[in-house]
């Protein structure tokens, strides 16, 4: 627990290394994004390159939440809290990405051919 | 009453009152007692709620007599102006009725039911039921009552613009809501933005008064207040802040980003190349998408509705067990169902939304899902109906209501059923069908319970019981009308009636007078219960006479209450003074046993109220209450 | 009457009520930019147009993301001070957290401005042309509108014969600008021809509002308003009460008949109302004309143009022929046929080949020039690329290839090697990095570089600033990046009250502090935690 002042004084050491790996995933999301040997997949930005930057940036802000926000020592009324903030984004983002995925096909209305036969 | 306090906490907080007297304007203007903004929030609530009921009412005549002019009886509240601008030869016009209905929907759920059911009876009796001094945050919760009275005036005021008030249904869908009011040229004075900045303004509030809830609920529950021994009624109130925490911040997404399409003329819910009669070829970006919207409306909009019903839920499971004397039946499951209910509600949304064009597998997903939450909400009103069976019921003023609530939304819960199967839903979607579904569950349900709770408390607030024979005078007539009014929408709604005729189905007749639908019925054979039920629609308005004259005599003139119990209740509100100090308790309050101890065996009277203490070592409840923590110290 | 659990934890949750309060106010936050983000992943996988990747400036955005992250080591500091009761480092701390909001609502400024001034065209073929535009000049001098700003060379120019305004509608606004632009090209609006109107009930005789020849006033036209409003009352009343006694009459004449059997034949004897002189003028329009017959300018978004008539949005009809009314751009700072070549793979043509058929090569000397630029450009790096990552024995197709954005898009950076290649307007280190910040240096560069173009209102087919109207890219980063620049500003408050006003807390009730830093704190790391998602999905996706 960070909340007595020697504790406080034991944690300072952390912030600062934990600021440094956050400088660092910066520099390196930069770079992995516009020096053409460390373009993953291919060439310019793909998934591939969605990917990594947001796995970085999921890094670092899972750094900033844990550490910074003291989450990796926290009371369990605030997990409830968050936690469930955090289950019904995400709720939200898959859905409706789902319903943009699984749409009715357009030529199902308006093409004249036949609907693509499904695959057995 | 932490150890800074306790110099305090011994005195009596009624009386504290009266010695640092804050003046008129902090008490009861600007105050930040949680009751009296509770106060507040109810009256705002029921003078946005009449408003909403008048506009309704001036939509059933253009629905009955859609030729005719609007009676002066209605109309005398407008200027001649007004009327010149909006009424044709003083008949309804299709612009009107759509400005009307899509206030109607607005005012009746932002800013008449919410704030009625969470901030007006949350704001008063939560704290005291978990005895509590007050909220966490007073000047937060004033802030709260204030941006929403701000929102609400922000919408209404457009009434009063050339524009006109919004247009676009309560559902605001783009892109016709983000075309409307097109032709004004400073937008920000337009009803459709207008809208749009109460919206954001409504839901800042409502975000505001959900984070103080649930604090207050987490933090300052009384000693010995375990969550097992919580009344219903703030397990509700808990649901209901975190629904309305965590589902309304998606629409203030969408209504930011309305605002930006209609002010700095973005394109996020504009498709390309849009045409429309108006404007012509669209002076826009395109590449957006209306259905985002309606992800991002109905992802609050059905969690939305248990924010309206849960409130409801709340004051009928309070009222039940005191007056059946008897504890409520299956508390522990309705707690339980009422947090899968929380979390179910979130993953609906799309069955609102069967109709455009979502494939198999993700429509099949939001059916199931909208099923299984029939499961919860049946096993709490299952759980009231239980609660009923060989109690000794005494027929009190709230009761009343609290009966009819359970077969009324019985009714509106079950007419949902087919509206969540996609291919009855195929058929149902927009008719009337879906009208008198929700307004089965918000009117004769929500609204009932709402009666309930306000004769309930209505004691405990003035000290003063309202007058039985003026309740029996809103209450029947009330009853007899909301069903004259939605019954026949269920018929009208199968027999096709689409649910935005302003002219009732009149225009249709004249063009395809003897067509029928699949199950052979014709509009034509349905058309004239639109007089009936316009006929009950402005009865009701009649019985509400009643109720209001009911709740200012009363104040002065009301039978006094002979105890701070009158109805010899359980939960802790009744413990306080009659009317509540500000601070609330007398004493420091605590807690021994459940919420809804009635008719115990071992006990000489019917009830056991939360915060007796007990006279010997009872059971190890008793011993709990000891141990749990409060930190009092 | 005290609220408990202000400074000390309750026991069994171990928390004090504002940091209950604040994450309950962070999941909140959490839903709010999901909406967001998931509106962006919505859009973006829906786009029907090439989504402008890795398009901002990324030396500001880098910046600004150390920033962010130095200032939440420093706000976790200062509440580590507080906490050891270290006033003055907690003092420091605060400063440099306050600061670094400061230096990233600057540089967001910057950005922003940039945008605001930079204009974007699509042509009907979808060719894109982005660059700065002119302003008009009329002897050397820049034309001021009545508000005394310059205006640019983009309006829609009607040499104007008539106006009609509408009495209800008309924008006062405009009016003036109106008033303005005729004075300046030395023509008189005014009125066609008397407006009379019956004001009083039953008089014989009608009364003249505004006499043929008045000029054109905002007042003039107020007066005309309130006549027609003040009438349209009057006979919306009397129209009613006439359909009332109708239908009275009518549903005498015919009992146990529905409202819905008789409608068609209830009608108000609108000729009888008239004869009796009770009702009152309407005047919903006014006419004038405008002599000698002038050219006037009006902003595209404003007018929907015709040929010999066109409207304004406040419904005035403007009679006379639209005149030339190109789009100039003083600067063109970057082509692009991405959206072009999309279209041309959708219909199954060559995008080669339809580029080189757009109006914008045909049509301009420039452009040809640059494309054929390009071309070299691309087969070298596909050269280069082959090279360095050889081809797929399976398909025969190199491993790497350029992107959509190398073939098809010359950005300012490339016309300004292009340029630099010829020789053309070579620029110092400093320049360069203001140019990061601040966008291409046109003056510096000359035109050479960034050439003039003026393309014909008939080729344009949507035209915007570099706003949230461009299209969904920037209408979705200008929400995000505005909204969370609103918390920026919003905790560097809240923190910054703290810093300057703490005082009299830490000696009263140290730990109080340390608790509302904490929890303002908290917030601040939530905005940093958003900035760092806003970083790579804006600036590097």
């Amino acid at each position: 627990m960070a909340d007595t002042p020697e504790a406080v004084q034991k944690s300072i050491r952390t912030y600062m290394f934990v600021g440094g790996v956050l400088f660092l995933g910066t520099i390196i999301t930069v770079l992995v994004a516009s020096v053409p040997w460390l373009d993953v997949g291919h060439h310019g930005f793909d998934v591939m390159d969605a990917i990594l930057g947001l796995a970085i940036a999921a890094t670092k802000a899972s750094l900033v939440a844990a550490i910074f926000m003291h989450l990796n020592h926290e009371k369990k009324a605030i997990y409830w809290i968050f936690g469930s903030g955090f289950i019904f984004v995400i709720a939200l983002f898959g859905l409706t990405a789902l319903a943009k995925y699984d749409p009715i096909h357009d030529n199902f209305f308006y093409d004249g051919k036949p609907a693509p036969a499904v695959e057995k | 009453m932490s150890s800074h306090a306790t110099t305090h906490s011994g005195h009596d907080a009624h009386h504290d009152d009266h010695h640092h007297d804050p003046g008129f304007i902090r008490k009861y203007v600007f105050s930040t007692d949680h009751k009296m903004i509770g106060i507040q929030y109810g009256i705002t609530a029921m003078l946005f709620l009449a408003f909403g009921f008048y506009l309704m009412m001036v939509m059933r005549w253009s629905i009955a007599f859609p030729h005719q002019p609007l009676p002066e009886w209605m109309s005398w509240v407008f200027t001649d102006s007004w009327k010149a601008r909006w009424l044709q030869d003083g008949k309804v016009t299709g612009e009107t009725y759509n400005m009307f209905g899509a206030m109607h929907g607005t005012i009746m759920v932002f800013l008449g039911i919410v704030p009625l059911g969470f901030g007006a009876f949350g704001n008063y009796v939560t704290p005291l039921q978990i005895g509590a001094p007050d909220m966490a945050f007073p000047r937060l919760n004033m802030m709260s009552y204030w941006i929403y009275l701000a929102g609400g005036l922000v919408m209404c005021a457009s009434f009063f613009m050339e524009s006109g008030a919004a247009k676009s249904g309560w559902t605001n869908y783009s892109p016709l809501a983000g075309f409307a009011d097109g032709q004004i040229v400073n937008q920000w004075l337009a009803g459709q933005t207008q809208w749009l900045l109460g919206l954001v303004l409504l839901i800042t509030s409502s975000l505001l008064g959900s984070v103080n809830f649930i604090t207050t609920i987490i933090n300052l529950r009384a000693r010995g207040m375990t969550w097992m021994r919580m009344p219903f009624f703030v397990w509700a109130m808990l649901v209901t802040g975190f629904l309305l925490l965590l589902a309304f911040p998606p629409l203030e997404a969408a209504g930011i980003m309305q605002l930006m399409d209609r002010v700095a003329h973005s394109s996020f819910f504009m498709p390309s190349g849009l045409f429309t009669k108006s404007e012509g070829l669209a002076d826009l970006s395109g590449g957006g998408s209306p259905l985002l919207f309606q992800h991002l409306f109905w992802f609050l909009g059905h969690p939305e509705v248990y924010v309206l019903l849960l409130p409801a839920f709340a004051c009928v499971s309070e009222i039940i067990p005191a007056n059946t004397r008897k504890p409520l039946w299956g508390y522990k499951s309705m707690v339980y169902s009422v947090l899968v209910l929380g979390f179910l509600s979130f993953i609906v949304w799309a069955h609102h939304m069967y109709m455009t064009g979502m494939g198999a597998a993700v429509s099949t997903f939001f059916q199931t899902t909208t099923v299984l939450i029939s499961v919860p909400s049946v096993v709490i009103i299952t759980s009231m109906l239980i609660s009923l069976w060989g109690g000794s019921i005494r027929f009190t003023p709230p009761m009343l209501w609290a009966c009819a609530f359970i077969p009324m939304f019985g009714i509106g819960g079950l007419t949902g059923l087919p509206l969540a199967f996609n291919l009855a839903d195929l058929h149902l979607h927009d008719t009337y069908y879906v009208i008198g579904h929700f307004h089965y569950v918000v009117a004769p349900g929500i609204l009932f319970g709402f009666f309930a709770g306000v004769v309930h408390w209505y004691p405990k607030i003035t000290g003063r019981y309202m007058s039985s024979w003026l309740n029996h005078l809103h209450f029947w007539p009330s009853l007899v009308c909301m069903n004259i009014i939605f019954f026949p929408m269920l018929l009208q709604g199968m027999a096709g009636f689409h649910r935005r005729w302003y002219n009732g189905g009149d225009a249709y007749l004249a063009k395809a007078a003897d067509s029928a639908n699949v199950f052979g019925k014709t509009v034509a054979a349905h058309i004239d219960m639109n007089i009936l039920m316009s006929m009950g629609a402005w009865t009701m308005a009649l019985a509400q006479i009643p109720f209001i004259i009911n709740l200012f005599i009363s104040w002065k003139t009301g039978r006094k209450v002979e105890s701070d119990n009158p109805w010899e209740a359980t939960t802790l509100e009744w413990a306080t003074p009659t009317p509540p100090g500000h601070g609330n308790f007398t004493f420091d309050p605590a807690v021994y046993r459940g919420p809804y101890e009635y008719s115990r065996p071992d006990c000489d009277k019917d009830f056991l109220p939360q915060w007796i203490e007990p006279k010997r070592e009872e059971s190890a409840d008793a011993a709990d209450a000891a141990k749990t923590p409060a930190a009092h110290h | 009457m005290e609220i408990p659990y202000v400074v000390t934890p309750r026991k069994d949750t171990g928390l004090f009520n504002s940091k209950i309060a604040i994450w309950l106010f962070l999941a909140s936050e959490v839903m709010l930019f999901g909406g967001f983000f998931s509106a962006y992943v919505f859009l973006r996988l829906g786009a029907d147009y090439p989504w402008p990747e890795r398009t901002l400036p990324v030396l500001p955005g880098l910046i600004n993301t150390f920033v962010l992250i130095g200032s939440s080591v420093t706000v976790v500091f200062a509440w580590a001070a507080l906490k050891m009761r270290q006033w003055n480092k907690f003092r420091m701390h605060m400063t440099i957290t306050v600061v670094c909001a400061g230096v990233f609502m600057v540089l967001k400024g910057i950005e922003y401005s940039v945008k605001f001034h930079h204009q974007a065209v699509r042509l009907h073929d979808y060719t894109v042309v982005e660059g700065h535009l002119g302003y008009e000049m009329e002897d050397g001098k820049h034309v001021l509108d009545h508000h005394g700003h310059h205006i640019e060379e983009n309006q829609i120019r009607i040499e104007a014969t008539g106006l009609t305004f509408s009495t209800v509608r008309f924008h006062a606004d405009w009016v003036e600008e109106m008033i303005t632009q005729a004075e300046h090209r030395k023509a008189k609006i005014t009125l066609a021809s008397d407006i009379k109107a019956r004001t009083e009930e039953g008089s014989s005789e009608e009364v003249t509002i505004a006499k043929a020849g008045e000029p054109l006033s905002v007042e003039l036209l107020k007066r005309v308003q309130d006549a027609h409003l003040k009438a349209r009352a009057h006979n919306g009343a009397l129209r009613t009460a006439a359909l009332r006694q109708e239908w009275a009459e009518a549903k005498a004449a015919n009992p146990g008949k529905r409202g819905w059997q008789l409608a068609s034949n209830v009608n108000i004897d609108v000729k009888a109302l008239e004869d009796s002189k009770r009702m009152l003028t309407e005047i919903s329009t006014a006419s004038f004309k405008v002599e000698p017959a002038a050219r006037m300018d009006f902003k595209p978004r404003d007018v929907k143009e015709g040929a010999t008539q066109s409207r304004l949005r406040d419904d005035t009809v403007i009679d006379g022929k639209m005149l030339a009314s190109p789009m100039v751009f003083h600067n063109v700072d970057a082509i692009d046929f991405r959206h072009l070549a999309m279209k041309a793979v959708e219909k199954g043509q060559d995008p080669i080949v339809a580029i080189e058929n757009s109006w914008l090569i045909k049509n301009d000397e420039f452009a040809r020039k640059a494309w054929e630029w390009n071309k070299q450009e691309v087969a070298k790096l596909e050269k280069k690329l082959i090279d360095e990552y050889g081809i797929d024995e399976k398909t025969g197709k190199p491993k790497r290839e350029p992107t959509a954005k190398e073939r098809y898009r010359l950005g300012w950076q490339d016309l300004a090697r292009k340029a630099e290649s010829e020789g053309h307007g070579k620029l110092g280190a400093v320049e360069r990095i203001t140019e990061e910040f601040k966008g291409p240096n046109y003056e510096a560069r000359g035109k050479e570089t960034f050439p003039e173009l003026s393309v014909p209102r008939e080729e344009i087919r949507f035209a915007s600033k570099f706003t949230p109207s461009w299209n969904t890219y920037y209408a979705i980063y200008f929400t995000i990046t505005g909204l969370h620049g609103l918390h920026v500003i919003g905790g560097a408050l809240v923190l910054a009250y703290y810093l300057l006003f703490g005082r009299k807390m830490y000696e009263t009730n140290p730990e109080w502090l340390a608790n509302r830093v904490e929890v303002g704190g908290l917030f601040w790391h939530f905005v940093d935690l958003v900035w760092i998602f806003v970083f790579p999905i804006f600036y590097l996706m």
